[in-house]
């Protein structure tokens, strides 16, 4: 091979490697946009009466372990985070700031932020991952052609009850991390302050949380919870013929829903919040 | 509801499989067709159910092609038995062999759990094994519960892959002879693949592959 053919070889394999992760990363969203679309279809089969219950048993299966098992981590992750902001707002605030302003500022940074963030990084971690394993194992058990076998859409057993119950998990983990930050701030607040009473200090809060803040969590879980559901059964179903798929789907599952749970925060709360 | 086979051809991208296959199985014939390793059985069963891609020729059954999409009505009632695996692990064995019935019929759930415990018992499945999830049973159970699955939907047409692994002749000739007494009384063609005499000894036919195709005779 001449050196300008082996020039020309470099340069087309430079430019490869640049386009590849662009194609890929197109591919793998159009991937998941169909699957979002696959689950609408196959969800209409739940109004069949054979099906329902089928449907029924798997989703409460499925809300139980990602949406009630959640309240423990949920609730020991938000206690630290309440009592720690309210801590740290003593620290640096001077008590008359703080008296109006707390519940402000709670407001602002647990239940419009990290309320969302971090029950989605739970979700993520906890169930998400679970799903992808789960998924990547049945792939490489051919359990879906054995489903295919019996005419039974393997996306009405494994997509479907993910695609409901990840959101409405995510909005009752959204629910409990809040309520038990506000429980942990008021802790740090009474510790310092004997005098103060439980009531006027939630109260001051519920105060400051609008329809605004409520409508933009509702979207943020709703949707999160779908990205997070969908992509995470989209890289388990790539997994094929060995068990390295599966460590590898878990993985790139991992790093796009973080990615992709992220930028729908960022964006939602951009458009919502700015004035 | 004879099962008639014509040019039957399967192959995979880098290989040919079968070419030209014609058979015809009556609803009362047991055929068996003797299958060493790796000489294509489970790939002959598995294009006769339409699982496969690739594969050309024409299955009838009731008059409808396998091979060409059949309704749903028809794929839910071919019966067929995994040599390994073929469960579905989200579900515990009663309601693995409930499931195509649960999915596709209208039967109350009282019918459907008459029809699995009359069939279950037959193979001596019991309330025990009923709850147990499918990595807790071993090869043999794992394979009866498939088989139990099959007959359940009261099939058209049963495929049974190698079914006798780790079973003694006695257990086997027992399950053979539960696999006929349902064929009297639901006839359906049965294709068995297998290496076992008794298999042999109590089939209708008899076939070996050899050359890509079926021969007539397990010598």
């Amino acid at each position: 091979m001449s050196s300008v053919q082996e020039e020309k070889q470099g340069l087309l394999g430079i430019v490869d490697a640049i386009g590849r992760f662009p194609r890929e990363a197109f591919s793998t969203w159009w991937d998941i946009i169909g699957m979002i679309s696959i689950a609408l279809t196959a969800s209409k089969d739940i109004f069949k009466p054979s099906q329902r219950p089928i449907f029924w048993e798997l989703f409460k299966d499925q809300l139980y372990e990602t949406g009630v098992r959640a309240v423990y981590i949920n609730g020991m992750i938000g206690m630290f985070i309440g009592a720690l902001m309210m801590a740290r707002l003593f620290a640096y605030f001077p008590k008359q700031v703080l008296s109006t302003q707390y519940a402000y500022l709670f407001v602002v940074v647990v239940v419009r932020e990290l309320g969302p963030l971090i029950s989605g990084i739970i979700l993520i971690a906890r169930s998400a991952t679970a799903v992808t394993s789960k998924i990547g194992n049945l792939r490489v058990r051919r359990e879906f052609q054995v489903l295919h076998g019996m005419g039974i859409n393997p996306v009405f057993l494994y997509l479907v009850p993910v695609f409901f119950a990840f959101p409405i998990s995510l909005c009752l983990m959204l629910i409990y991390f809040d309520f038990i930050c506000i429980l942990s701030a008021f802790a740090v607040i009474w510790y310092s302050d004997p005098d103060v009473s439980f009531l006027p200090f939630l109260s001051s809060i519920l105060e400051q949380i609008s329809l605004n803040e409520i409508g933009i969590n509702a979207v943020k879980a709703i949707l999160g919870g779908m990205l997070i559901g969908v992509i995470s059964i989209h890289f388990g179903a790539k997994a094929t013929d060995s068990f390295e798929d599966i460590s590898e789907a878990i993985s790139n599952s991992t790093t796009t829903q973080l990615m992709a749970f992220f930028l729908l925060n960022v964006v939602l709360s951009l458009l919502a919040y700015t004035q | 509801m004879t099962l008639s086979i014509s040019n039957l051809t399967i192959e995979y991208p880098n290989a040919s499989v079968f070419v030209g296959i014609d058979l015809e199985v009556a609803p009362n014939e047991l055929v068996a067709v003797r299958s060493e390793v790796l000489d294509g059985g489970t790939s002959l069963l598995k294009g006769i159910a339409g699982f496969l891609n690739g594969v050309q020729g024409r299955v009838l059954l009731q008059g409808i092609n396998l091979l060409d999409n059949p309704p749903t009505e028809v794929i839910y009632r071919i019966g067929y038995v995994y040599e390994a695996l073929g469960l579905v692990s989200l579900f515990n064995v009663r309601e693995n062999i409930a499931l195509p019935l649960q999915f596709h019929s209208k039967l109350t759930h009282e019918e459907i759990d008459a029809r699995v415990v009359a069939v279950g018992e037959r193979f001596g499945l019991n309330e025990s094994i009923y709850r147990m999830k499918p990595h807790e049973l071993n090869d043999v159970q794992t394979r009866l519960v498939n088989l139990a699955r099959a007959l359940v939907v009261r099939p058209l047409l049963l495929l049974v892959d190698e079914l006798e692994g780790g079973m003694s002749d006695a257990y086997l000739r027992d399950t053979i002879d539960a696999i006929r007494e349902h064929q009297q009384q639901y006839p359906m063609p049965v294709i068995m693949t297998t290496m076992s005499d008794e298999i042999f000894n109590r089939a209708d036919r008899v076939y070996r592959i050899e050359d890509r195709n079926l021969v007539q005779g397990a010598a």
